[in-house]
């Protein structure tokens, strides 16, 4: 899968979870202190990812990524394994 | 500011220190002494050596069925029968808990301990519990008891203000009930009442001399027992502490200054500050090998050291299990919930939710490693694995514990806390946009689960039909 899909498609669902908008989204952006996450919101934002692309991130290190860019970046290596 | 006197420099290891020499966690966290204590008495420097409780025979008795009783409602034959039964159980090979006593006024008194001896348990052993009078020894003889407990009050409130004697004539009075006893052939063991309060040079060393004296007349298994009763709970473990108050010090002018042998020295406390259990175990330092108990810590007024607690402690101390059977604490306060006698739910050992957290951090920890927050092996000591009760503050760990407890996961078939999210948002939305204020029992997320989780009940829960 190309990156630029992952990218969209994760910016979508970490809109959808999170209940931001995508103009707010950036790959800078920090999942807690700038789109507001809290902790079951992280939970739920792992579990959204898997969903969305269908395979299954080691959960601690998945909630260890603290930027969207730094979860494409993760999400990537587990859809083009 | 005071001048450095030595530096402690960081010491950074490969491997994490569990300290697990005194924190094995199959056991309770263990007791153990690097020095000896020194206690300052009649100015002179004593050195006791609290490492002996390791070989010494320290042991525990009971009195959940007279002092214990006292403080509730009577229970029936059937009851205290088989309570008898699960505390020889949880007793073991060893006799850890030597004896227990009974009340002997009422023929359901005799009854139940005529079938709790029926059973033939090797311990607690059964004994008796009489005042100073010597009609009460009648039912002692028969009953046919080897060994009674006699109430000899020695502070001057009992003597003066209760009993409306004097001092001598107290002392009489006592020693003819136990020229009574030996007369018998039933071995006395005089309960020292409000020895806390009394005047120890004055009554409580000359009695409990001619007491020995008496004894050096008779067999071994006929020689007087000293308990100390610390009535009101007033009793102090410090050291420093001053007479009558200092346990330290009673045990020691008992046992070397009036030749009481440990063996025949028992401390019975009471809680009424909050010290009930380590002025126990205090005792047990100082060389006094009985500790006097009750169930639950259940006795007058705010109850006695709580046989449970002083059965951990043993282990602590001797630094194995030594044949004793924990699990039986957990069925026999099952037992007692079932039969009405209230337990607290953060009561230590048995309460309910003695080891749940509510806390989401704590929760965390849990999940990691359960040795983080769990004081010991509940699992295998007690048959209680650690919980978490679902609140606000319990987050995804606490829901991810709760749901595995639940299914019964270990191991690897434990589900992470990604795979229980809807279950943690609905959680969350309880309280951060239904307003709620209570906790979520456990039927309520049972019944959630099924709901949200309907891939994972299926596997684990099969059908509800």
């Amino acid at each position: 899968m190309e990156k630029s899909e992952i990218t969209e498609r994760a910016i979508k669902v970490t809109c959808e979870v999170l209940n931001v908008t995508s103009d707010m989204v950036t790959p800078e952006s920090d999942f807690v202190f700038d789109l507001g996450a809290e902790s079951t919101q992280s939970v739920q934002l792992v579990a959204a990812f898997d969903e969305e692309f269908d395979i299954n991130m080691d959960a601690e290190d998945a909630l260890e990524v603290q930027t969207v860019g730094d979860a494409i970046e993760f999400i990537e290596k587990y859809v083009n394994k | 500011m005071s001048e450095k006197k030595k530096l402690h420099p960081l010491v950074e290891v490969d491997e994490p220190n569990f300290i697990t020499e005194a924190f094995d966690y199959d056991l309770p966290p263990l007791i153990r002494f690097d020095s000896p204590v020194v206690e300052y008495i009649d100015g002179e420097p004593v050195r006791f050596d609290p490492s002996g409780v390791k070989t010494r025979d320290i042991h525990i008795t009971d009195t959940t069925f007279r002092d214990g009783q006292q403080a509730r409602p009577p229970y029936t034959i059937d009851q205290m029968v088989r309570i008898y039964d699960l505390m020889a159980r949880m007793s073991g090979p060893n006799r850890v808990i030597r004896q227990t006593e009974f009340f002997l006024y009422t023929r359901n008194d005799r009854e139940t301990l005529d079938r709790c001896r029926a059973m033939g348990h090797s311990s607690p052993e059964c004994t008796g519990w009489i005042r100073a009078i010597k009609g009460d020894f009648r039912l002692v003889k028969d009953a046919q008891l080897k060994e009674t407990g006699i109430l000899t009050s020695c502070s001057d409130y009992h003597i003066f203000s209760k009993l409306k004697i004097d001092r001598k004539m107290a002392m009489e009075r006592y020693c003819d009930v136990v020229d009574a006893a030996l007369a018998a052939g039933i071995r006395p063991r005089c309960h020292l009442e409000d020895i806390t309060r009394a005047d120890i040079d004055g009554f409580v060393l000359p009695f409990v001399e001619r007491l020995m004296e008496m004894s050096e007349q008779v067999p071994d298994e006929l020689k007087v027992k000293i308990r100390l009763c610390d009535t009101m709970g007033f009793g102090i473990s410090y050291p420093g502490a001053e007479l009558p108050r200092s346990i330290p010090k009673l045990i020691y002018k008992l046992n070397v200054e009036c030749g009481v042998p440990g063996d025949r020295l028992e401390w019975h406390g009471h809680n009424d500050f909050h010290k009930v259990h380590t002025n126990g175990g205090t005792a047990w330092l100082y060389g006094c090998d009985a500790v006097n108990t009750t169930l639950f810590g259940f006795g007058e007024r705010t109850g006695n050291p709580p046989l449970e607690a002083a059965i951990f402690e043993y282990i602590a101390l001797k630094g194995d299990l030594c044949g004793i059977d924990t699990t039986a604490i957990t069925e026999l306060a099952d037992y007692m919930r079932s039969i009405g006698l209230p337990i607290p739910a953060n009561y230590p050992f048995v309460g309910k939710h003695f080891n749940t957290t509510r806390a989401g951090i704590h929760a965390g920890g849990l999940r990691q490693d359960e040795r983080i927050y769990n004081i010991f092996n509940t699992t295998k000591l007690l048959g209680r694995p650690p919980r978490v009760i679902i609140t606000n503050n319990s987050g995804a760990d606490g829901v991810a514990i709760w749901v595995n407890e639940f299914f019964g996961l270990t191991g690897e078939d434990r589900l992470n806390k990604i795979k229980i999210h809807r279950l943690a948002r609905w959680v969350m939305d309880q309280y951060e946009r239904e307003g709620r204020i209570t906790a979520i029992g456990d039927e309520e997320l049972e019944t959630k689960v099924e709901e949200l989780m309907p891939e994972y009940w299926e596997k684990y829960k099969g059908s509800r039909e």
